[in-house]
């Protein structure tokens, strides 16, 4: 089953809507709708999770996220020794799956606060917004251009010569 | 309506041979039972539910119920011990809950699964994770060290071909005392 929206996760504001003085004797029509819904759909479906969820108190068994070891990484391997290349390039896939769920949520909150503010966003998003361009500024540094074939080997000659053109770059700014 | 034309076509015929015959003027609508003469018009009285049994002429359906039936069939019988054992699982057992890894436990590599089908083919069924990244391992030592000796063996044979100071590269040449030199021993041969 699909996880569901962690209500936690996003801070929602409170809502400010004015407390409504009642003008006229008519009773409000939402209040029907709202305990017909409550009748039809609320209640049957709490009903019957409940009892699913009484039924499975009884066993209760954990799972766990899996918390790796941190190895040497590539630069860290001496040349022709394999083993260390692998378990290198086996942590840093880890780490590239790690930082797409990082942009990932980054992205989710972006558009949680885009929702919730709606025409306001512009302003009141100015913070997400600006994390969101970092990290992705951050993420298209460091894996952007791999294509499919890339691996810890092709990541880090990238980083090599993005250090390279800092270097340059610093070096004709001091002249 | 064909039956219907032909008993109005009958009593047409009836009734021109009985005006013909008798030359009479007779009342129409027969009343009373008796027996009937052939082609005349008689009301007929069937059962109040469905009306007058036909025989209805269309094409066959056995061969499509039939094969409708023993799809039916076959996709329930396994189909419906699977879906009871999948909702025996889901109701009853449930999935696992998320949790902190405790202190000093080093969880089952099947404890890092939610659904307790994904928990039971993990541990029962496929390998531990750990067993494959060590066979990955231990295949690429194996051949890290077969390519390192291999590399070795075309170093050392290039040298003592080039060198000639090993064990390899001997090759047997005759004796010299076998050559006979008779031929360039005289300058003027």
């Amino acid at each position: 089953m699909p996880e569901d929206h962690d209500l936690k996760a996003y801070k929602v504001p409170p809502t400010r809507t004015p407390v409504a003085e009642r003008t006229t004797s008519v009773p409000n029509p939402v209040d029907f709708f709202q305990t017909a819904f409550n009748y039809v759909f609320d209640a049957p479906v709490t009903f019957v999770r409940e009892l699913i969820e009484r039924l499975q108190n009884k066993n209760n068994f954990y799972y766990y996220h899996q918390k790796f070891r941190r190895v040497p990484d590539l630069s860290e391997c001496l040349e022709g020794d394999y083993l260390c290349y692998y378990e290198a390039e086996a942590q840093w896939r880890r780490d590239r799956m790690v930082d797409q769920e990082i942009v990932e949520i980054v992205r989710e909150r972006m558009a949680a606060c885009k929702q919730r503010e709606g025409p306001n966003q512009f302003q009141n998003c100015a913070k997400e917004m600006e994390l969101l361009a970092q990290v992705t500024k951050a993420y298209q540094d460091r894996y952007g251009d791999l294509g499919y074939h890339g691996n810890a080997r092709t990541c880090l000659m990238k980083q090599k010569h993005r250090m390279m053109e800092e270097r340059k770059a610093a070096q004709e700014k001091q002249e | 309506m064909a039956a219907m034309s032909r008993v109005l076509r009958a009593a047409a015929a009836w009734a021109a041979r009985r005006a013909g015959s008798a030359g009479t003027t007779r009342t129409t609508g027969i009343t009373g039972i008796g027996p009937r003469l052939p082609g005349t018009l008689v009301p007929v009285r069937h059962s109040g539910d469905h009306g007058k049994r036909m025989f209805i002429i269309k094409a066959t359906s056995f061969y499509d119920s039939r094969f409708l039936r023993l799809l039916r069939f076959y996709v329930f019988l396994t189909g419906i011990p699977v879906a009871v054992l999948l909702t025996y699982i889901n109701v009853f057992i449930g999935e696992a809950e998320l949790a902190e890894i405790p202190e000093g436990y080093v969880p089952e590599h099947w404890e890092y699964y939610k659904h307790p089908i994904t928990r039971w083919i993990a541990r029962y069924v496929l390998d531990p994770p750990e067993k494959n990244y060590e066979k990955d391992m231990a295949l690429l030592d194996l051949e890290a060290r077969k390519s390192e000796l291999r590399i070795l063996e075309l170093e050392a044979r290039r040298l003592m071909r080039h060198r000639g100071d090993g064990p390899w590269y001997h090759y047997e040449t005759p004796d010299k005392n076998l050559v006979d030199n008779s031929m360039k021993s005289t300058p003027d041969n």
